[in-house]
């Protein structure tokens, strides 16, 4: 054998690992001989996955070649009908296939309006028990009802994100397509679980449930979107428990798959994502990079409410760098987006963004007035956290004023309404110190700042601890 | 790419398949996926493009993004089952007891020649794993690995060796060219 040649055939059922073991073992003999004859059939066989992590060389060849490249494999005849046949066959399945999903997604949304009028024990009854209710479009509606929900009602969020990861683990692979989109479902159903979780502050159950995910991902076969997906709530929870190089890590990760899957919109929304991480890290320019990147990328007409948020935190960005005035001109701009989307928390967003550049334009009186608005309108909503916030946005003013009674009175009032719903333990730490200081009229814009700065860290991450500096 | 120059989304199914077809055939081939193994592959991606067809919103960058993944996923498995293979007829070839002693010496001398192109790490592992017949677990303890980490050290360690074998020639006639 190590001199009589094996057949182009063999050879490439040798790289193929599709020999028996008699054959294999005679083909690697002749291989170990170095024969240039036969490595020119192996190594132009084993070229493709030389390209793992490189799709360039094919989309290179394809811009150059375009459909001349599927024209050109046509030529070899056997293997360009082949591929027509398999073609053909796939296409007629996916075709049929379609009415069949449609269908599908009919009945999930049925089920779902069903499983929303049981109690809560009576839905568990229902999905584990029921063959009716395993069907994957119902997971997706349960998916997306947990995400819409997550911030208005976030034990709702958890509820439902449970509900869900029980219809996965009942799905088979003949409901979704096969393994890989059961196994994608299911990875998604416990990033979304996690995610609820961590929107509760829940963060080891978070945890739990992305290691369930992780696992999931880990045995390869989860499609490079619905991978992106789960990494990207992962990437949200080291984010929160201020694991910012992992974070990091792992949104690039998430960007180089969209970039592979030519997914433009997904990848402005991962650099708006990384880029809050950049500005919770105190590096703001590499933020504003970012936030202008995912700007370019992201269709304010498709997603105008991303868009948007882009442009706030920009707006938001270039003023704390001190760019007020580049900040006013960019928010004279963006005024009429704000005005479009038409929520009212939008609206209230945009007025809390003209008071903070009014006040870094130095223009106090126009601050002040844009705070006391939006504060009166968070104590109607009841945002107890983000009267907080604005209060001590409005307690600047008062600071820069030399207005000691009126701080002194908004700390008072601030405070009493944590202390009435208990909430934010560390938070409410942070209010008492400058409460005091305020009542020996020693609260200064300094105290005000750090007490500000200590809140916005710490909404997302109980645990943190303030220890004033001033 | 500017957002703006995003494509519109097919209106039909079956004119996005006509528009997408001369692309996938291309994409096959470059790939060099043979046909019989391609059905597998294209079914997933378009059934996976149908269930998340309202969420996609470039459905043609989405498919070709996810048969490229794919492909190359069909090749690491490809390779695998290949490195598992080689490492079968090389131990079987040297465990030969009928083979006359020229025959012997020349495979033990190709396969020394093979195994000096290999790093170090590879080199050691592999000279025992085929002079002795050690398997993983002895050779995690005679150099020194960790139990849990042999298998993938001597999975890059067969993977190298395989790529030598099958590229080696060509590598050779290259240089010389």
């Amino acid at each position: 054998m190590t001199e009589i040649h094996p057949t182009p055939e063999v050879l490439e059922a040798f790289v193929l690992g599709q020999l028996c073991t008699m054959e294999m073992r005679d083909v690697a003999r002749h291989l170990l001989t170095g024969c240039p004859e036969c490595n020119d059939v192996t190594a132009s066989l084993w070229e493709p996955a030389d390209e793992l992590d490189d799709p360039l060389p094919f989309i290179m060849a394809e811009a150059a070649g375009g459909a001349d490249a599927g024209d050109a494999y046509d030529g070899d005849a056997a293997g360009g009908d082949s591929y027509d046949q398999v073609l053909d066959r796939v296409f007629k399945k996916v075709v049929a296939a379609e009415s069949v999903v449609a269908e599908q997604r009919a009945v999930g949304i049925q089920l779902f309006e069903e499983l929303m009028q049981v109690s809560e024990e009576r839905r568990h009854l229902l999905l584990s028990n029921s063959n009716r209710f395993r069907n994957r479009m119902l997971c997706e509606r349960l998916i997306e009802e947990s995400y819409e929900t997550r911030f208005e009602e976030p034990h709702r969020a958890i509820g439902i994100a449970q509900l869900a990861t029980l219809v996965a683990g009942r799905l088979k692979p003949e409901d979704c397509g096969g393994r890989d989109a059961l196994d994608g479902v299911r990875a998604r159903s416990w990033a979304y679980l996690g995610n609820a979780f961590r929107i509760n502050f829940e963060l080891a159950s978070s945890e739990q449930a992305f290691a369930a995910a992780e696992s999931l991902l880990d045995q390869g076969c989860v499609s490079p979107l619905d991978r992106a997906e789960v990494l990207c709530f992962q990437a949200s929870l080291l984010k929160d428990q201020q694991k910012f190089s992992e974070a990091f890590q792992l949104f690039d990760r998430i960007c180089a798959l969209y970039k592979r899957l030519g997914q433009w919109n997904l990848l402005g929304r991962t650099l708006l994502q990384k880029a809050v991480v950049h500005g919770q890290c105190g590096d703001g320019e590499g933020e504003m990079k970012l936030l202008r990147q995912a700007l370019d990328l992201i269709d304010p007409q498709a997603d105008p409410r991303v868009f948007l948020a882009a442009r706030h935190n920009l707006i938001n960005a270039l003023h704390e760098s001190g760019r007020s005035r580049e900040a006013f001109a960019l928010l004279f701009h963006t005024r009429p987006l704000y005005l479009k989307t038409g929520d009212r928390m939008n609206l209230l967003k945009l007025r809390w963004l003209e008071g903070a550049v009014a006040f870094g334009l130095q223009r106090i009186d126009q601050a002040e007035a844009a705070f006391r608005e939006v504060r009166q309108a968070f104590i109607e909503l009841g945002l107890d956290y983000e009267v907080a916030m604005v209060s001590l946005d409005l307690a600047s003013t008062y600071a820069v004023q030399g207005r000691t009674g009126d701080l002194r009175l908004i700390a008072e009032e601030t405070l009493a309404i944590f202390q009435a719903r208990n909430i934010h333990r560390e938070a409410m730490a942070a209010l008492l110190v400058f409460c005091s200081a305020a009542r020996l009229d020693q609260a200064g814009i300094e105290l005000v700042r750090e007490v500000s700065d200590f809140l916005k860290r710490a909404r997302n991450n109980p645990e943190l601890r303030f220890s004033p500096a001033f | 790419m500017s957002a703006l120059d995003q494509p519109q989304v097919e209106a039909s199914l079956e004119g996005f398949l006509v528009k997408v077809r001369p692309r996938i055939k291309a994409l096959f081939a470059h790939y060099k996926i043979p046909p019989q193994d391609t059905e597998d592959i294209l079914q997933q991606a378009l059934l996976a493009l149908v269930y998340q067809r309202q969420e996609v919103r470039d459905p043609e960058a989405w498919l070709f993004g996810t048969l490229r993944n794919k492909c190359l996923l069909y090749w690491r498995g490809q390779r695998r089952k290949l490195y598992d293979a080689v490492d079968a007829a090389v131990l079987e070839c040297m465990a030969e007891p009928t083979a006359p002693a020229q025959v012997g010496a020349d495979l033990r001398r190709d396969l020394e020649s093979a195994l000096e192109l290999l790093p170090e790490r590879c080199r050691s592992l592999l000279s025992l794993r085929y002079s002795q017949g050690y398997e993983p677990p002895e050779l995690a303890e005679r150099l020194g690995y960790s139990p849990s980490s042999i298998n993938k050290i001597t999975t890059r360690c067969l993977a190298a060796l395989t790529r030598h074998l099958v590229t080696a020639g060509n590598r050779k006639k290259a240089d010389h060219d």
